[in-house]
């Protein structure tokens, strides 16, 4: 990998890491309201993805999806700091806080909204995939999965449906080990996901999700073999989520030292780049630049207004009006 | 005006969306080909081929969200789940997904799908052919219920459905499939979320949907020979229905029964009543009425169906003790 390829990466993890760990904060201090589900620790494979997704492409973000949905804004409209308002719940979000954590989405920078129904987008990104292949457009629809959604049957129905169709998903299959408490080997007949979706008889791939080179390339191969016209594609990035659960955290010690002090993908791009010359100076650099970009969003979103009342009832329809109070 | 059945009432329709709308497509199990279960679909297939009349696996929920993801990018798809008892292998899809998304992205997104499906029972379907579902989605903002009772509003309502930029739930009564009526040549649409008098009168409204406005006919027909004038709301749209034609009625006739074929509790019955008595009530002469199934599931056996579901007579018995009530 080139090292400007690699520094861009870098600064893109550092951004999602953080956006997260500013939003953790605000959560805290009961700023942000509902659920929080972070990205922490899973920086690479959303950097890797939205690396190569473009605005004309679609993705479906998975359930740590604030990353990636802020650098595609970011990337493509230069407004990233409206998810973090739509996770505060003010008019200036993306879906002027109707959606919140798990429902932002902004169709013009290939965000087509996560569902906080695990796996639910399984099956509507079959639809999105369909009319690009009825169109011939070269689009990428990608559903980012975790491995928790593999347990849903929609599993099974889409990527059954991909293959007969040849559709162009790639499926982006974030394995962080553990669905809430489950580890993913007791959840499922393998830990590695990749033996579940061999059987569909299209191409399949599992790479170490930390490791943002070589993320970065597997992910470049997929959307090249998609946009081709191969069809589907399946690929597993191993990763492993910082966040324990809502009781706190529940893995054991050495497991945790692990991933965050070994085999964290921020250290580790650190040492690629290291060697290719950039000092600790220059890194920190990057890391001081993302943070303070994220404390200017959330400053954004704290002063943005909440919404207009009547948007409660707006939209519901088209075609018809829903009465206010 | 040419005399059809509501199946091919309802092929004419999809025929001439196909034509009409190049970004429309049919999606199902044995829809191409094989032209459907109930034949709705014959001889699409091999007039605008496997792309756009696209048989799937038995996979309701990829079926469905198949449509959602495509209508979200300006498709306009038309899936048959074979029978309503399906809906609740994607009724995530249709109550979180289609349903939803306008709404949830802030308006960014438009979900103009239509689900067309075999609803009720009648025919010794038994338990998972036969239910009637509507109740199960009308407590769901976003999704439009169209259950037409007739050949002309199946050819109509579908081609309102079909250009509507909201989610339809289409519900097709099977026992209306070999109904026939006069349905008007060409493309016309019957506009969603209005309801229509199918009989005038003055001295009780039975509001009815799909199979129920035959009964609700043939009753006020019945009851006619005694002196007692019925009118005959058929409410085409369950949801958003048309409240204004409905109080209209009943405030002219004073008294209202609501038949449905669906079981009672938290059903259409309850809903409308509940309105008709909040905005009826010094309109009323008696308690608002209900006729509809038992509270419980539907037996195979002829005769367990028969008393589950209602009949004729009891559309007849509900207005009479509706006429004979006070206050």
């Amino acid at each position: 990998m080139e090292r400007d390829t690699l520094l861009g990466l870098y600064d893109d993890m550092w951004l999602i890491r953080a956006f997260e760990q500013g939003l953790e904060r605000e959560f805290e201090q009961g700023n942000v309201p509902g659920m929080l589900h972070t990205g922490l620790g899973q920086e690479a494979t959303q950097a890797a993805l939205a690396a190569h997704l473009d605005a004309t492409d679609c993705f479906f973000p998975d359930h740590r999806c604030h990353g990636i949905n802020a650098l595609a804004q970011h990337r493509h409209r230069g407004d990233g700091e409206r998810i973090m308002a739509e996770l505060f719940g003010r008019s200036t979000g993306v879906c002027g806080g109707k959606g919140g954590s798990l429902h932002s989405a902004d169709p013009t920078v290939g965000n087509y909204g996560d569902n906080a129904v695990e796996g639910s987008y399984m099956a509507t990104v079959l639809g999105v995939a369909l009319a690009a292949q009825l169109r011939g457009e070269p689009k990428v629809a990608c559903a980012i999965i975790g491995d928790g959604t593999v347990g849903r049957g929609e599993f099974h129905e889409s990527l059954n449906m991909a293959a007969i169709w040849k559709l162009p998903v790639l499926y982006a299959c974030v394995n962080n080990g553990y669905a809430i408490s489950m580890p993913v080997g007791d959840g499922h007949a393998s830990a590695d996901i990749i033996d579940l979706a061999k059987g569909y008889g299209f191409e399949c791939r599992q790479v170490d999700g930390n490791d943002i080179v070589e993320s970065h390339r597997a992910v470049g191969d997929a959307v090249a073999h998609i946009r081709a016209g191969e069809g589907p594609y399946f690929l597993e990035l191993k990763t492993w989520r910082w966040q324990g659960i809502f009781a706190g955290e529940f893995r054991p010690a050495e497991e945790v030292k692990y991933w965050r002090e070994e085999h964290d993908p921020i250290l580790m791009a650190d040492e690629v780049l290291e060697s290719m010359g950039v000092d600790a100076a220059a890194r920190e650099a990057i890391e001081s630049a993302q943070r303070a970009r994220i404390e200017e969003w959330i400053a954004f979103a704290k002063k943005s207004p909440p919404p207009d009342l009547a948007k409660a009832t707006a939209d519901v329809y088209v075609g018809w009006e829903v009465a206010g109070r | 005006m040419s005399r059809t059945s509501f199946t091919k009432a309802l092929n004419d329709a999809l025929d001439i969306g196909l034509e009409r709308f190049p970004e429309m497509f049919l999606i199902g199990e044995d829809i191409g080909e094989m032209g459907g279960d109930f034949a709705v679909t014959r001889d699409l297939w091999a007039k605008y081929g496997a792309d756009r009349v696209r048989d799937t696996p038995l996979s309701e929920a990829a079926i469905v969200g198949t449509c959602v993801g495509a209508a979200v990018v300006g498709m306009r798809p038309v899936a048959e789940i074979m029978f309503a008892d399906f809906l609740g292998e994607c009724y995530d899809q249709i109550v979180n997904n289609a349903a939803k998304l306008h709404y949830m992205f802030d308006g960014q997104f438009t979900a103009p799908l239509v689900i067309r499906t075999a609803c009720g029972g009648g025919f010794g379907g038994g338990p998972h052919h036969s239910q009637s579902v509507e109740g199960w989605f009308l407590n769901v903002p976003g999704i439009v219920i169209v259950a037409p009772s007739n050949p002309a509003d199946a050819k109509g309502l579908l081609l309102a459905s079909i250009e509507s930029d909201d989610p339809v739930l289409f519900l097709e009564h099977k026992a209306l499939y070999r109904a026939r009526g006069e349905v008007p040549e060409g493309h016309f649409t019957t506009p969603l979320g209005t309801a229509v008098v199918a009989r005038e009168g003055t001295d009780i409204t039975v509001v009815a949907t799909m199979r129920m406005v035959a009964m609700a006919l043939a009753a006020a027909e019945e009851l006619e020979a005694e002196g007692i004038s019925v009118e005959v709301v058929d409410l085409r749209t369950i949801r958003p229905y048309d409240a204004d034609t409905v109080l209209r009625s009943v405030a002219k006739t004073g008294r209202a029964v609501v038949a449905n074929e669906a079981p009672r509790i938290g059903g259409l019955g309850a809903e409308l009543s509940a309105r008709i008595h909040e905005e009826c009530f010094s309109d009323l002469a008696a308690p608002v009425g209900r006729v509809d199934a038992l509270d419980a599931p539907i037996p195979f056996s002829v005769p367990l169906e028969h008393e589950i579901l209602p009949q004729p007579a009891h559309v007849t018995a509900a207005i009479r003790t509706t006429l004979e009530a006070v206050r």
